[in-house]
């Protein structure tokens, strides 16, 4: 897996003016809501804050969903907490076993090798990896294994007193993944599209403990692999440091665009369907598309 | 290894250690296992210098020092830079092994934290025989992963026919057991080889060596 590299943060992008009338706005909504219906979803959240414009699109932001593998993304802000207090160093080293105990009873679980979305840390059982390598496969290829590894050092109640401490509402972190007892039970992770945006738009803004562990976590976010969602339909010139999530009624992106020339906005994209519903990435890849045409209309270079 | 041959690593007394090992390694101290029985913890070390070194330096004709000394972010915080420093018992250990690995006729794997781990790593909780040095957790022999009743249990009744005396832990998902490897374990043996501190006078290693 390539390295990730510091992307460019918000303090060094050029202020461009624009802001979207109201009318944009207001026809972006037509735009979701329309497309909300065609799609067949259960449900479609929108959030969007522009750090360009400081204007904050929402569109069922406060409604729940299980999280999926978005709530990757509030355990890598725990585990750079833990980093940033010294408890941990970067470099500090795991030893890679999968046996984990679920949430609801304390039965052992393990992560399905063929469920899990990574197969470079499942080769590593037995032995020990980086603390940032693990962040890095959780983020980029969505490991799984790596996910539980990281949440069982550094504990759930670190995860949440990191949110907390930075005053996110909207990401509730109640267990690892793969726990299939504390889903049966109900038992779930669960987030909004404006939890989500809070979280990223701290780390984006390289608020998040400081703004050298920021600019690593949002690294590790540009080096998502799975490109199919908010990223699809933009041009390729736009960078999109985001982290996706998918189970079987649940499609999620979220994540900080960087429009060229201009400053980025944050936005999540949260969707709910039946589990048999097709065409769920490409609505989140029209969504994104529809978001990205509203706030740049004719203010984007290139 | 003729007469001339002098194991390579210092051994040293683990009471003239700084405090901050010291309180990691608690050498000579006595501590209670699971049962409740008072163990008390080895004095000696061999002192590793280095990474390095560790890879090595061949304990038997398969086994490296570094394969016993691995450990994560778990072990106590001054353990985890060089030097560190293992018990002396862990080269009775490797010579185990190495029978061991000679029955299998394969490459036998210790998991990391599944060697040597300090008393006050955390996952060592009550007296545990890694703390000795006298134990290892073996997750793959061959292409083979210890993760399932079968593998573990023919492999851990190979053992105790091959390892007179040796404790194999039993197949289980609950304290006590195990269920993604296999633990082979010694015993809460103390090794002081002849070349060791003194006791009482407290020389050190070079002056006794002859």
């Amino acid at each position: 897996m390539r390295s990730p590299t510091i992307p460019q943060t918000l303090a060094q992008t050029s202020p461009v003016s624009s802001r979207p009338d109201e009318d944009v706005i207001a026809a972006l909504h037509v735009r979701l809501d329309a497309l909300e219906r065609r799609s067949g979803a259960r449900a479609l959240a929108v959030a969007v804050h522009d750090t360009e414009t400081h204007r904050d699109v929402r569109r069922h932001a406060d409604r729940w969903f299980h999280a999926a593998s978005t709530i990757k993304v509030a355990i890598l802000l725990g585990v750079y907490e833990t980093i940033h207090h010294g408890w941990l160093l970067p470099h500090s080293r795991l030893h890679v076993r999968n046996r984990f105990f679920s949430a609801v009873d304390g039965a052992p679980f393990r992560v399905l090798a063929d469920r899990d979305g990574n197969s470079e840390v499942h080769a590593a059982v037995g032995k020990t990896m980086r603390v940032t390598d693990l962040a890095l496969h959780m983020i980029a290829t969505s490991s799984n294994l790596a996910t539980n590894l990281l949440l069982d050092l550094v504990g759930l109640d670190t995860v949440q007193r990191s949110l907390d401490a930075l005053a996110i509402e909207g990401i509730d972190i109640r267990r690892g993944v793969e726990d299939e007892r504390a889903f049966e039970q109900g038992v779930n992770n669960r987030v909004t599209a404006d939890g989500l945006v809070h979280l990223l738009r701290i780390i984006a803004e390289e608020r998040a403990f400081s703004p050298e562990l920021s600019r690593e976590m949002l690294a590790i976010l540009h080096a998502q692999e799975f490109k199919n969602g908010i990223p699809a339909r933009l041009p390729a010139t736009v960078r999109v440091a985001h982290k996706t999530g998918d189970i079987s009624t649940i499609a999620h992106d979220a994540g900080v665009v960087y429009p060229p020339g201009r400053k980025p906005y944050v936005i999540a994209i949260l969707t709910e369907w039946d589990p048999d519903a097709t065409g769920r990435s490409a609505t989140i890849a029209e969504a994104s598309h529809a978001v990205y045409e509203a706030l740049t209309e004719g203010t984007v270079d290139g | 290894m003729g007469e001339g041959y002098r194991f390579p690593l210092r051994v040293v007394d683990g009471l003239r250690l700084e405090k901050a090992l010291r309180d990691a390694l608690l050498p000579g101290r006595t501590v209670l296992d699971d049962a409740g029985h008072e163990r008390k913890l080895p004095r000696y070390f061999y002192e590793v210098p280095t990474w390095t070194s560790a890879m090595e330096l061949r304990l038997s004709p398969s086994f490296t020092l570094s394969e016993f000394i691995q450990t994560d972010v778990r072990e106590a915080a001054p353990l985890r830079s060089f030097p560190r420093y293992v018990p002396c018992a862990i080269t009775l250990t490797a010579l185990c092994l190495e029978r061991f690995r000679e029955a299998v006729g394969t490459y036998v794997h210790i998991a990391a934290n599944g060697g040597y781990r300090s008393p006050r790593h955390a996952l060592s909780g009550s007296a545990t025989p890694h703390s000795w040095g006298t134990a290892v957790n073996i997750y793959r022999i061959g292409s083979v992963y210890l993760d399932d009743r079968e593998a573990i249990e023919r492999y851990a009744a190979l053992a105790r026919q091959e390892l007179p005396g040796v404790w194999t832990r039993p197949y289980g998902m609950h304290p006590g057991e195990t269920d993604d490897h296999l633990h082979l374990d010694f015993g809460f043996v103390i090794a002081a080889p002849r070349y060791a501190p003194d006791d009482h006078l407290g020389f050190d290693a070079d002056r006794r060596v002859s």
